[in-house]
């Protein structure tokens, strides 16, 4: 086992490659959160947060009065969906972790501010179209008209508020597609709560849960991956790039922002849009077609756009470690730069000294990322981070595996994608039968 | 310091007008056009589900709840104060369900009862329902519920008692005038 990983090892004709750096500007470390209480835009906030809360907490202790443990289950299933996505969308920001309270803003921004506004402007385009176009014409399109154009500005202006009220904390572009996924995440669990209980509603059944569980499988899963989530992640993106390189041409970072709002506009419009609704003619299996074929290019786009920017961050930070081999050799530092290869780094290590020579390179790595990233902004903890990672160093060395790089194959042949995949794929078509069992269509 | 504070001033400005426009312009953008569209007198209405019905002379269709579908569809006619209600949806259950689901819908709304019995009624076409009658505050009302074909239809008509009186006849012919079917 440990003489087949060594074959893989990275020899001399093939060097380590860290990631080049991007655009990072880091936090200070004179910021403070208490400053933004003198900022406009907080005290906006607070207001929009309130009302919002007031009108979606008005909503749904309607639908719990009548619905009460169907409300528990939906609030209660798609909370648990949430936790989920926060894990992912935190393990993306590996470096420099969003402050958890700006990630809660962001959160109440579109579960409160961005759902009372997308109620009664949806409504209102919605309703516009059956009246300037025709009935039939806002029966099939208005959903895919008027949920982008409404929902999409106030989901945005949400990581727009977030720049306003703690620019400091928006360091990169990964933190303005964390701060957008964040809003995204809010706007989809309200929104499918509501989409849950109507559901109840429609069926007739009383206080049923099985339109919950039915609207969690069809919503949660085969529509979630690529729905408000990963929208504002794009649209977040392009407002972060906007903020942060302010030395460019105005018409480049307006561009930039524009034209991620306008890519996550198309995304929402084309997932929204009544096209190959009827899946090609082919029942079942034809909708599960339409719905892969509509989502993956938007998964596909933001997820290379979210690697690169990850590994320009990454690029930045880890320049500042370069030339201490005792805290970083440079393949370790070519190992931190993605997720996998920090992943592969610690198998590689775990297959060769067992568990505890991959604890040990986890907690070397993340010594590593906090030191790289102190460094960065000046701060006084250097000295601390710098010990723990050459404590780690010491573990490592005397379980004789002092170098915690990745193994060749894990940059070059990676099957996990078509893995992935197919237990996508297999997924998929479970919780279409699932929910066909469930009396969805 | 003061140069920052103006310009966050000035973006949550921007922000809130936004957001205003959302709340705001566009359902008031919205009120500004008129809902109501006449439909021409003789001609056949599609509803949806391949269910279609003759609407009262004079009637107005509003386009706001109003939603034609292949396999369901709404419509709302509105006859002075009178609104005519009609929905055709996919039903797999007998005609005393869809009745049932009916009257649960009516009465789901805070002030509205059911009022006397149900007797059964035929469309022109000969399709059994089942018809009877509501109050709600200020209102009189009548419902009607048919299936054929895995196809139920929930009829609601609703208007102050003199109006109501007045156009009686009309909105019950255009209930004899519900065909299903696709043609």
């Amino acid at each position: 086992m440990s003489a087949h990983i060594e074959d893989h090892a990275p020899g001399s004709d093939s060097p380590p490659v860290v990631p080049e750096p991007g655009l990072v500007i880091p936090t200070p470390p004179r910021a403070r959160a208490r400053r933004s209480l003198r900022l406009p835009a907080f005290w906006l906030l607070i207001v929009l947060l309130v009302v919002g809360a007031w009108q979606i907490g008005g909503l749904l202790r309607q639908e719990a009065a009548g619905y009460p443990a169907a409300t528990a289950l939906a609030v209660g299933l798609f909370g648990l969906y949430a936790v989920l996505f926060v894990v992912f969308v935190r393990g993306l920001d590996y470096f420099e972790r969003e402050p958890p309270l700006l990630l809660l803003t962001a959160l109440g921004w579109g579960a409160l501010t961005a759902t009372s506004v997308a109620v009664r402007g949806d409504t209102a385009v919605h309703d516009l179209l059956a009246k300037l176009v025709s009935p039939a014409f806002a029966a099939s399109w208005g959903p895919a008209v008027a949920g982008p154009t409404v929902e999409e500005l106030a989901k945005t202006l949400g990581v727009v508020v977030i720049v306003l009220i703690a620019r400091a904390q928006v360091n990169s572009v990964v933190d303005g597609f964390v701060y957008g996924a964040f809003v995204g995440l809010g706007f989809q669990v309200v929104e499918d709560i509501v989409y849950a209980l109507n559901a109840v509603a429609l069926a007739g059944d009383g206080d049923s849960l099985r339109p919950v569980v039915g609207t969690f499988l069809l919503r949660g899963f085969l529509g979630g991956l690529w729905s408000h989530t990963l929208f504002s992640a794009l649209a977040g993106s392009g407002i972060a790039y906007a903020a942060l390189h302010q030395d460019r041409p105005a018409w480049r970072r307006w561009g930039a922002a524009l034209g991620a709002l306008a890519g996550a506009w198309l995304f929402h419009f084309g997932w929204n849009s009544p096209l190959l609704a009827d899946g090609f003619g082919y029942g079942g299996p034809g909708v599960l077609a339409a719905l892969l074929l509509k989502g993956i290019p938007a998964l596909l786009l933001v997820a290379l756009l979210i690697r690169q920017a990850g590994r320009r961050e990454a690029g930045y930070y880890l320049e500042k470690l370069v030339g201490d081999e005792r805290v970083a050799t440079v393949r370790e530092l070519a190992a931190l730069g993605s997720a996998r290869t920090r992943a592969a780094a610690r198998r590689y290590a775990g297959a060769r000294c067992g568990p505890a020579g991959r604890r040990a390179v986890r907690r070397l790595q993340r010594a590593q990322a906090l030191l790289a990233l102190e460094v960065s902004r000046g701060g006084r903890r250097a000295a601390r981070y710098r010990a723990a990672a050459l404590a780690q160093r010491e573990l490592l060395e005397a379980r004789g595996h002092p170098d915690a790089y990745a193994p060749d194959g894990a940059s070059t042949t990676d099957w996990s994608w078509l893995i992935g995949c197919l237990c996508a794929a297999v997924l998929a078509v479970g919780l279409a039968l699932a929910i066909r069992a469930l009396g969805g269509s | 310091m003061r140069s920052r504070l103006l310009r966050n001033m000035l973006w949550s400005v921007a922000v809130l007008a936004v957001l205003a426009g959302l709340s705001f312009g566009l359902p008031a953008l919205d009120g500004a056009v008129a809902s109501a569209r006449p439909v021409p007198a003789g001609v056949r209405y599609d509803i949806g589900d391949g269910v279609s019905l003759l609407p009262p002379a004079g009637a107005q269709v509003d386009v706001t709840h109003t939603s034609p579908g292949q396999d369901q569809g709404t419509a709302l006619f509105l006859l002075g104060s009178v609104r005519y209600a009609i929905r055709a949806l996919p039903f797999d259950g007998a005609l005393d369900d869809v009745t049932a689901q009916l009257r649960q819908n009516i009465t789901a709304t805070r002030g509205y009862q059911v009022t006397g019995v149900e007797v059964p009624v035929r469309t022109g076409a000969g399709v059994l329902g089942r018809q009877g009658g509501y109050t709600s505050p200020g209102r009189q009302g009548r419902y009607y519920a048919f299936l054929a074909a895995g196809t139920a239809v929930e009829v609601t008509f609703a208007g102050g008692d003199l109006e109501l009186h007045d156009s009686l006849q009309a909105l019950e012919a255009s209930v004899r005038s519900i065909a299903f079917g696709r043609s």
